[in-house]
Order: C-alpha cells, then sequence, then structure tokens
C-alpha cells in the first residue's frame, strides 16, 4: 500500500511514516500542497492523508485539485482522502467531507484507528465489504497480517505479505513488476532490479503454485475465486 | 415572579393623575358653589330687605305675631324660605313673616350669621334701617342649612359631569396608551427574539426617533458580539491547533516505539517525543498566561509602573540563554515609561516576544527592546530569519507557536488599551510594537 502523508508539521510526518511502515505502507512525505502535487502527478497513491493547514496553500485546494483530475492519469481522482486536522468544530468537518473528502480525524488521533481507518478506506473504494480476503483455501487477514491455509498460519515476511496483500487486492487484474513496486516502496527506497521475482518465488514456495499466477511479458495477478 | 408591565405602570399612573385632577375639580367646585351661594343668598337677602323697606310702612302695622305660612307657596327648585322681621325704632316687633326663630333687636346695620331658637340653628341674616331717622328695622333671614343645600347643588352639578366623564376618559386612555406603547411592544419583541449568535441585527423598521439610540447601539452590541465571537473561535481553534499538533506528534511516536524500529529510528522517535513534549509545555505556558490575563482583566486593580526597570528585569532574566545562542540583548530609548496596567502581563508578554526573537533570529544577532516615551510604544525588534531552522535549547519553535505567542501579547495589550502589530523598520528585521492608548485610562509619563 502506497501512502502518501501531505503534513507540514514535521513531528506529525514522521510519526505516520514509522507508524503506517510497521503496517507495511509504503509512506512518503510532503510538507507542502506544491510537494504533494509533484509527487501525487508522478506516482500512484492508495491513499493520500492530507492535513489542512500547509503552508503554501489550505489543504482543500490539494482536494479540489485531485478531484478535478482528469480520468486517466496521475493523480488519480478516485484515491481516497483522509483529512487530519486539528479543527475539530462540526462544520469543519463537515465542509472536508463535502469537499470529497473520504474520512476526517482529528489530531491527536490514534495510530491504530488510523490504520483501521485507511484499510476501511480501501475496502470501499475496492467495492469490498468483508475486511479479509480468501482465495482458495488461503485467508488473508489484512488487519493483523496474516495468512493461513485451512487454520494452519502461513509464515509470511512483511514484503511477501505486502506483495500478496497488493496482487491479492487488485485481483483478478494482472500487474506489472513496476506496479507492484510502485505500491510497496516509496521514493527513498533503493531496490534490486528482482526484488519482486524473488518475493513471488517465495510466496509460491509457501502457498503453492497456484495463487499466484504469471502472463508471461506482462506481470503478475490473482485469479479470481470460482463461485463454490 | 409576574413581572410588571409599563402598560399596567402608565395606566396606574395616568389613571391615579387624572383622579387627582378631577377630586381637585371637585373641591374647586364645592368651594366655587358654597362662595356662590354665599353670595347668592347675601345678594337675595339684601334685594329683598331694599323691596320691603320701599313699601308703606303702615302695611307692617297690625300684622304683629307669626303670621302662619301659606301652603304650596313654593314653586322652584331653588326658591329659598326667606323670614322677615321688621321692628320700629324702639325694638317694638311690627311684623314676623317666615320660619325663622324671632331674633333679638339691636341697632346694627348689615350682614350676620345668627344662632336662633333651641336647638340653637344658624341662620344667615341681613339687617337695615328704613331711614337714617331710625322709624323701622327690618331684617331678613334665610336658614344657613337652606343656603349649604344650595352650595351642595351647585358643587354638585360642577362634579356630576366628571364623574360620569371619569370612567371613560379612562378606558379611552387605557386604549390610546396601549395603542401608542404598540411601537415599544414591536421593538421589546424584536429584541427578545434576536437570535445574536446568528448575527443577525435588530431590523430597521423602529422609526421611532426615541428607539434611533436603543436600535443602534443594540445592533453595535451585536457586532461587538460577534467581532468577539470570532476572536474567540480563532483563538480556540488556533490554540487547538497548536496543543492538537505536539499531542498527535506524541501520540504517533509513542505508538511507533511499541513496534519494530531500527536503533536510529528509536532514538529519532525519543528524541521527537522529548520536543513535542516541550512543544506542548509552551503552548500551555501560553494557554496559562491567556488565563491570567483573563483573570487579571476580570479582578485585579490596575497600577501605574515604569515599563523601563521592567523591561531591564526581563532582558537580565535572559542574559545566559542569549549568550547560549549567541544572541545579542539590548535596551535603547526612553529611561521611563510610566503606564497604568497590569505589570505582571506586560511582562510576560514581553518575556513572549524576547522569546520569539531569540527563537527566530539568527546567532550572531542583536534583539533590541526599545522604549519611546513621546508616543508611548514598546517595541522588540530582530534580525529575522524566516528559513532558519530553529532550535534552542533542543527544542524547536514552531511558526505556529509563533502566531499564538503574538496572541497572547494582543490579548494582553488589549487589556492595556494598547495595539499591538508588527511594524516596518528594514528589510531585514522584524519589529514587534506596543503602543499604549493615552484615552483609555493608561497614564502614559509626562
Amino acid at each position: 500500500m502506497r501512502v502518501l502523508v501531505v503534513e507540514d508539521d514535521e513531528g506529525i510526518a514522521e510519526g505516520l511514516r514509522a507508524n503506517l511502515r510497521q503496517q507495511g505502507a509504503a509512506v512518503d512525505v510532503a510538507g507542502s500542497m506544491t510537494a504533494a502535487w509533484a509527487a501525487l502527478r508522478t506516482e500512484p497513491f492508495d491513499v493520500m492523508l492530507l492535513d489542512l493547514g500547509l503552508p503554501d496553500a489550505d489543504g482543500s485546494e490539494l482536494l479540489r485539485r485531485v478531484r478535478g483530475s482528469p480520468v486517466p492519469g496521475l493523480p488519480d481522482p478516485s484515491m481516497p482522502v483522509l483529512i487530519m486536522t486539528a479543527r475539530d468544530e462540526v462544520a469543519s468537518r463537515i465542509a472536508g467531507l463535502d469537499m470529497g473528502a473520504d474520512d476526517y480525524v482529528v489530531k491527536p488521533f490514534d495510530a491504530g484507528e488510523l490504520a483501521a481507518r485507511i484499510r476501511a478506506l480501501r475496502r470501499r473504494s475496492s467495492g469490498r465489504a468483508n475486511a479479509t480476503f480468501r482465495c482458495g483455501e488461503i485467508d488473508i487477514d489484512p488487519i493483523h497480517r496474516t495468512v493461513s491455509r485451512g487454520g494452519a498460519a502461513i509464515d509470511l515476511s512483511a514484503r511477501e505479505f505486502a506483495v500478496l496483500l497488493t496482487l491479492v487486492e487488485a485481483r483478478p487484474r494482472v500487474l506489472s513488476r513496476a506496479q507492484i513496486e510502485a505500491k510497496l516502496y516509496n521514493f527513498d527506497q533503493v531496490l534490486d532490479s528482482n526484488a519482486i521475482e524473488v518475493h513471488v518465488h517465495h510466496l509460491r514456495r509457501k502457498l503453492g503454485e497456484g495463487v499466484i499466477r504469471t502472463m508471461r511479458g506482462v506481470g503478475y495477478f490473482v485469479p479470481a475465486d470460482t463461485p463454490a | 415572579m409576574r413581572r410588571r408591565t409599563l402598560l399596567g405602570h402608565l395606566l396606574a399612573w395616568v389613571l391615579g393623575a387624572l383622579a387627582v385632577v378631577w377630586v381637585g375639580f371637585v373641591a374647586i367646585g364645592l368651594t366655587t358653589g358654597v362662595h356662590e351661594a354665599d353670595e347668592l343668598t347675601d345678594g337675595h337677602l339684601a334685594s329683598t330687605a331694599s323691596l320691603l323697606l320701599s313699601q308703606r310702612t303702615n302695611e307692617f302695622v297690625g300684622a304683629r305675631g307669626t303670621a302662619p305660612p301659606l301652603p304650596d307657596l313654593k314653586r322652584h327648585d331653588y326658591q329659598q324660605s326667606m323670614s322677615v322681621v321688621v321692628w320700629d325704632g324702639s325694638g317694638h316687633l311690627l311684623s314676623r313673616t317666615g320660619d325663622a326663630p324671632e331674633p333679638p333687636f339691636d341697632s346694627s346695620e348689615g350682614f350676620a350669621t345668627l344662632e336662633l331658637g333651641s336647638p340653637p340653628q344658624a341662620w344667615r341674616t341681613f339687617a337695615r334701617w328704613d331711614s337714617p331717622a331710625h322709624g323701622r328695622r327690618l331684617m331678613v333671614l334665610l336658614s344657613v342649612d337652606e343656603r349649604d343645600d344650595l352650595a351642595w347643588d351647585i358643587a354638585g352639578q360642577v362634579a356630576e359631569p366628571g364623574l360620569w366623564l371619569l370612567p371613560v376618559v379612562a378606558i379611552a386612555l387605557g386604549l390610546a396608551i396601549r395603542r401608542g406603547l404598540r411601537p415599544l411592544g414591536r421593538l421589546s419583541s424584536d429584541v427578545a427574539a434576536l437570535n445574536i449568535h446568528a448575527g443577525e441585527p435588530l431590523q430597521v423598521d423602529h422609526r421611532h426617533e426615541e428607539f434611533r439610540a436603543v436600535v443602534e447601539s443594540i445592533n453595535a452590541l451585536i457586532v461587538r458580539y460577534q467581532a468577539a465571537m470570532a476572536r474567540e473561535r480563532q483563538l480556540a481553534s488556533e490554540l487547538a491547533h497548536e496543543l492538537r499538533t505536539p499531542l498527535a506528534s506524541l501520540a504517533l511516536h509513542a505508538q511507533s516505539l511499541q513496534g519494530t524500529l531500527s536503533d536510529g529510528e528509536r532514538q529519532q522517535a525519543l528524541a521527537r517525543i522529548a520536543d513535542d513534549s516541550l512543544r506542548a509545555g509552551q503552548v500551555l505556558q501560553h494557554l496559562l498566561t491567556l488565563a491570567r490575563a483573563s483573570h487579571a482583566e476580570l479582578t485585579e486593580a490596575a497600577t501605574s509602573f515604569d515599563v523601563v526597570p521592567m523591561a531591564a528585569r526581563v532582558l537580565a532574566d535572559y542574559a545566559q540563554s542569549s549568550l547560549d545562542g549567541r544572541h545579542e540583548l539590548a535596551l535603547l530609548g526612553a529611561s521611563e515609561l510610566v503606564v497604568t496596567g497590569h505589570e505582571l502581563l506586560l511582562e510576560l508578554a514581553l518575556r513572549n516576544l524576547i522569546e520569539n526573537a531569540l527563537g527566530h533570529a539568527p546567532p550572531g544577532s542583536v534583539v533590541e527592546v526599545t522604549v519611546d516615551r513621546d508616543e508611548a510604544w514598546l517595541q522588540v525588534t530582530n534580525v529575522h530569519d524566516d528559513d532558519a531552522r530553529i532550535h534552542r535549547n533542543g527544542a524547536s519553535v514552531s511558526r505556529l507557536g509563533l502566531g499564538l505567542g503574538h496572541r497572547v501579547v494582543e490579548k494582553v495589550a488589549a487589556i492595556h488599551g494598547a495595539t499591538f502589530a508588527e511594524v516596518p523598520c528594514g528589510n531585514a528585521l522584524r519589529c514587534y510594537r506596543i503602543t499604549f492608548g493615552r484615552a483609555d485610562g493608561l497614564a502614559s509619563s509626562p
């Protein structure tokens, strides 16, 4: 999951980065609207956490620009946006949601609650109601970051889990290696050229060959479950 | 408790005044009636006496004794029962007519009120001699009771219309007052229905001149209330932002410490927690200052004090920290500026400005406190570097923290009837000035 944190307060931004990383997200921080817009025009993000009080503009202006973006293109106008603000008046919340935000949290907030809200936003944006995924006999729990087959836990590394979750969330779409990398790594991280192949190889070994499929020359995908 | 209405109050006063006036009229009517009845009676007595004396003398001869009254002689309500007594010059009764008891003889002439009969009864009399030779003496008498009946009858005639008119006038006055007070009632209803929280002004259709000042004052108060509320909301919003930002950062870093972090990340999170704690403490200090300012404004009496020694004392407290930050502090300008207010609050405001200046000025720069007695201001000047990353005592001074600090100074300045503003003083300088107003009870030194 790729998250853009638009927050000018260094303390909060770093705190969010640390917490969301622990949740397996790739986090980029922008301290101004200009920096945020540049990032949004460069890479796709799954969620944007937006502070309204930015030094160069009000955060609502960035939200308006995102929602008004052309389709297809970057940024994605349907990207879930969660507003983080110290303004707790009901009128501010209503205004924020009416501007096109998907959710609203008031500072200070609990990191666990924020992660849950982000997961809910992602579920809503993908049209799902359940918090967990099921691929054949395999159950994937994004909340507890666990994978099991027939009740037996399967031990995955954080990065392997992130690759699996990315493919499962996108199923049955095929994701290229670059697309998977874009969702798993932020701007600052340096990647090995075959890192994704290695993770997929390990996943197939632990989950079985049929879970992750390859479309030669295009990328990887998880097929949709056949209705029972 | 049910409150009295202005309508009832006015009605009571008007009807009370009306009753007093009416009673006055009755009293005057009665007095006039008695007086006029006296005059009429006396005139009547004199006329009768003149008429009888002009008759021939021998008509009285042989008529001695009391002639019995003829029945059914009364033909008019105001017809009076007069009695006539005639004596000769030596006091022998020649004639006596009417109900009056016989009066004693004497030689006097003119009007008199005599007590005659048993039991004694008052009679009004007029006596006269027929000629200077005193051949006959004639006296005409009229019962005083009969005269008083006439007086009361006249008074009654005067007062009676007023008695009938009083309730009619009262009802008419009541209706007129009720109708006349309708604009006041409408104003009262409008004021009662006023929603000052919505900022709606009082409608301007209260066109009576007497209401103009009231309506304008109420609308001015609404505007001031709205402005004050807006300031309070803005201040509350800023305070919330200022306090919640470090708290949010604190919570996030504390929670990140519960997860997996590298040693470097752990040290960084701990350092950030320390920074944020200090930052939250600074915000709380501002909050306490604002609370103290409000308390002082409400409860403490203003006193006169000299700003200059106070500024010198405050600057001296920052000697070591300025040295540590490689700043230079200076106090310039007047040697005295006496103002009336709360010295402790002004000291807190000055500390705020100096701390902000030290926090934002690059090392090696000068922070000056200047006092001007002629224009009555106190100013803090510093070389300001907006782009510099500011660190003082290990804690960063936030951009927003500066705004809250200035809010505190604004509040303190307002309490002193002063204004606080940044004034232009050169490209590389920032000057924050508190200008004391002379009109609002603030006494500057001569």
